[in-house]
This record gives structure tokens, sequence and C-alpha cells, in this order.
């Protein structure tokens, strides 16, 4: 769960993030490359939540299991919500919602991971 | 001249249904994820360990659910809509510095965490500040 896969989302998220705000800046919309981009981060998203709910099946250490698939369930859930909810602003502030579901996919990868190391962590 | 609506304006002034556009966009999205965040938290706390703290998560479901009256009203923004949000968000506000004050003068009643403990600290005091930004776009938007 703390693994390179991990460190990949979180990495190519921050780099989505950049992205998404350099448009802010330059008050551009985004394009189509940064949808492709972001179905390419939620097709990483899904593979986060099979391997996520594999490896919980097969270890028998104590963590909140439920929590745990929800924050996975929550990862996947918000930039396709951030991409519905953005599509018919077409200002600055539709991208900047955009911008914020990437900034947030590394704190909930972040969750993720605290929430498997339990309490102790 | 009939009344054009351009949407690229951030801050549009043709009629009071726009709490949910330019700036309200990021306002709902943030409502949205406190909504979504805290009810399900809450929600998982009370199916696994309710008995735990019952007076804690009973309190994160209602601030989930006034999160979640606030998102929808905004998001819609007609006139009884608008009415609604004013009243959920006069509501968080209540609550947050409500909870966030008795949790700071009796900590030993909130040994568990909820979404207005300690103002919100637990989530970089954004939950104090988000009605009064809320209650500062109705006004903003009338």
């Amino acid at each position: 769960m703390t693994g390179s896969y991990a460190t990949a989302i979180t990495v190519i998220a921050l780099m989505l993030a950049v992205w998404t705000l350099v448009l802010v800046a330059m008050n551009r919309s985004p394009g189509l490359s940064l949808l492709a981009a972001g179905v390419v981060l939620e097709a990483l998203l899904v593979g986060f939540l099979i391997g996520g709910i594999v490896q919980m099946v097969g270890s028998d250490h104590h963590f909140a299991r439920a929590e745990f698939v929800g924050y996975l369930l929550g990862c996947l859930a918000i930039p396709p919500m951030a991409a519905v909810w953005a599509r018919e602003e077409k200002s600055r502030s539709g991208t900047l919602v955009v911008a914020f579901a990437f900034l947030l996919t590394p704190v909930m990868v972040l969750r993720v991971q605290q929430v498997w190391m339990g309490p102790l962590a | 001249m009939p009344d054009v609506v351009d949407p690229s304006d951030t801050v549009d002034r043709s009629g009071p249904a726009l709490t949910g556009q330019g700036f309200g966009r990021i306002l709902v999205a943030v409502y949205g994820l406190f909504a979504l965040a805290t009810t399900a938290r809450s929600g998982v706390q009370i199916a696994t360990k309710l008995s735990e703290a019952p007076l804690a998560y009973l309190l994160s479901a209602f601030a989930g659910i006034v999160y979640i009256v606030a998102t929808i009203s905004l998001a819609r923004g007609d006139v009884t809509s608008r009415r609604i949000a004013t009243m959920a968000i006069s509501v968080e506000l209540v609550g947050v510095l409500g909870v966030g004050g008795a949790s700071t003068l009796f900590p030993h009643v909130f040994p568990h965490a909820t979404v207005w403990t300690g103002f919100g600290s637990g989530y970089g005091f954004v939950p104090l500040v988000l009605p009064f930004v809320g209650l500062w776009w109705l006004r903003h938007t009338r």
C-alpha cells in the first residue's frame, strides 16, 4: 500500500494539478489532452482499489477495513465528480475545481495509507 | 436590449439563480467534498462503533446532513434554495462555533473528534471559514 504504485499516483496527480493550475493562470479551458491524462489517472486509481482490496483480503493485521475501502472508493469518485461539476462552468472557476480534485488525490492516497498502517502509525 | 448572459463572466448579475456559478462552482465543490467526507466517515463510525462515542458520531452525521443540504441548495440556487442554503449555513456556523467553543472549554466531553471539534482544526480550519464564505456568497449574489 505504501509502495511505488501509490507514489506514482501521487506524482502523476500533482503533475496534473500543476498542469491544470497553469491553465487557470492562462485562463484556458481544459482540453482533450488533460481529459485523457485524467482518464489515465482514474485507471491507475481503479488499479489502486483492486490492489488494495486484494492486499486487504490477503492480510490479517488489524486496521479499519471499512474505512480503508471507503477511502479507496473516495479516491476513485473525486476526479469524475469534479469533471462533471466543472464541465458546465467555462470560466476559471471550473478549471480550478479540476485542479482541486487533482490536489485532493494525493491527500486521499495518504489517508488510504494511514488507515492501512492502523491507529499506531 | 435583451439581457445577454455571458457564460465567461465569473460573477454574473442577471438574476438570483447564480449561487452555483463562477466562484460558486468552487464553493459548491468544497461543500460537496465536506458533505461526502463527513457523511461517509460518520456512516462508517455509526455502523462499526456507535457505542464508543454516540454523541460525537451522531453529531458528525448531523454535520454531514447540514453539508449535504448546503451543497444541493447552493448548487440549485433558486429562490427557495437560497433560503434553505441560508438556513443550513447558519446552522453550520452555529454548529462549528458551538462545538468548537465547547470542545475547547470542556475537552473531556469531546474525546472523539468531529468535523467541528476545535473549530475544525482537524480539517485545516476550513469548516470554520466555510460558513462565513457561504453567507458572504449568498449576500454577494443576491
